[in-house]
């Protein structure tokens, strides 16, 4: 998916792959999450949450890269999942966005896990 | 753009500078940082620093697009990059205020249970997200300096990295 602007520009490419692993939905990311491609994401969320998809699993391994609107719409995840009775759990074993996570102080809020749980 | 070539390669290079403006639509955030990237390559600075540029250059700029898209200012955001005894990103936005509405912090907020409209909950993304892009920048860069505003303009967020051959880049 490469994303374009009203105006033409081209914007980072985001991928959203979907799959489930026990009970958790989880939406596997690629590309490049930053302000134009994380309104995709979110959406992705809500898209599952409508479901009645209440566990989800973000996995931000294979993520290229990752800015502050992608933690935005981490907090943000959680805060309506966990709402309504779900959970999320975020999965990321790359070390560039673990030290985001981590100087961010995210690594205490958000659960994350090397793994999505019951792989 | 104004820029100039900058070769290091035979000593103590002239000061170069790369000069320009975007439109603040978060679509030209990434532009933006794969220019500081590039261009903070070709002054020098250490490879296992270049993602350190790109991700601070970008949150610099979503942070400037925020204040603006906020704010409903539609000027220009400012990006300078200055090559010298150091590399220097410049990144400049133009909303005089330092915060549209108060905001308790992510780390706070984040568990909070009251029902939000999905409009509201982009809003509050946003906000955390300006909020987030500091945070980051803290963590991240070691010289950054957070100017403004001022009764001419917005913010503008400094940050300078080593190069080679200028005496703080011993110290790296």
């Amino acid at each position: 998916m490469r994303g374009t602007s009203g105006d033409g520009a081209a914007g980072p490419e985001l991928g959203l792959g979907l799959s489930e692993v026990g009970e958790y939905a989880v939406i596997s990311v690629t590309g490049e999450i930053d302000m134009y491609t994380a309104p995709q994401l979110r959406e992705a969320v809500r898209q599952l949450a409508s479901e009645g998809r209440m566990r989800v699993a973000i996995d931000l391994t294979p993520t290229e890269f990752c800015d502050s609107t992608g933690l935005g719409v981490l907090i943000g995840a959680r805060r309506r999942l966990s709402d309504s009775g779900g959970s999320l759990v975020v999965v990321c074993a790359n070390p560039r966005i673990r030290k985001l996570l981590d100087l961010t102080g995210l690594d205490k809020v958000l659960d994350v896990r090397e793994a999505v749980p019951g792989e | 753009m104004n820029g100039s070539k900058h070769d290091r390669a035979g000593g103590r290079a002239e000061p170069a500078t790369v000069r320009f403006a975007f439109t603040p639509a978060a679509a030209y955030v990434r532009a933006a940082r794969l220019v500081a990237a590039d261009v903070a390559a070709h002054a020098g600075v250490a490879t296992g620093l270049l993602d350190e540029v790109r991700q601070a250059v970008g949150e610099a700029c979503t942070r400037a697009v925020l204040r603006h898209r906020d704010r409903g200012i539609e000027d220009l955001v400012r990006v300078e990059f200055a090559i010298g005894d150091r590399f220097v990103a410049r990144i400049t936005d133009n909303a005089q205020e330092l915060r549209a509405r108060p905001s308790g912090g992510f780390g706070v907020n984040a568990g909070r249970g009251d029902a939000r409209a999905n409009d509201h909950d982009t809003l509050e993304e946003d906000t955390l997200s300006e909020e987030i892009t500091l945070i980051v920048l803290g963590g991240l860069v070691e010289d950054l300096v957070v100017t403004g505003p001022d009764a001419n303009g917005g913010t503008t967020v400094s940050m300078s990295w080593p190069l080679p051959g200028s005496g703080s880049a011993a110290d790296h």
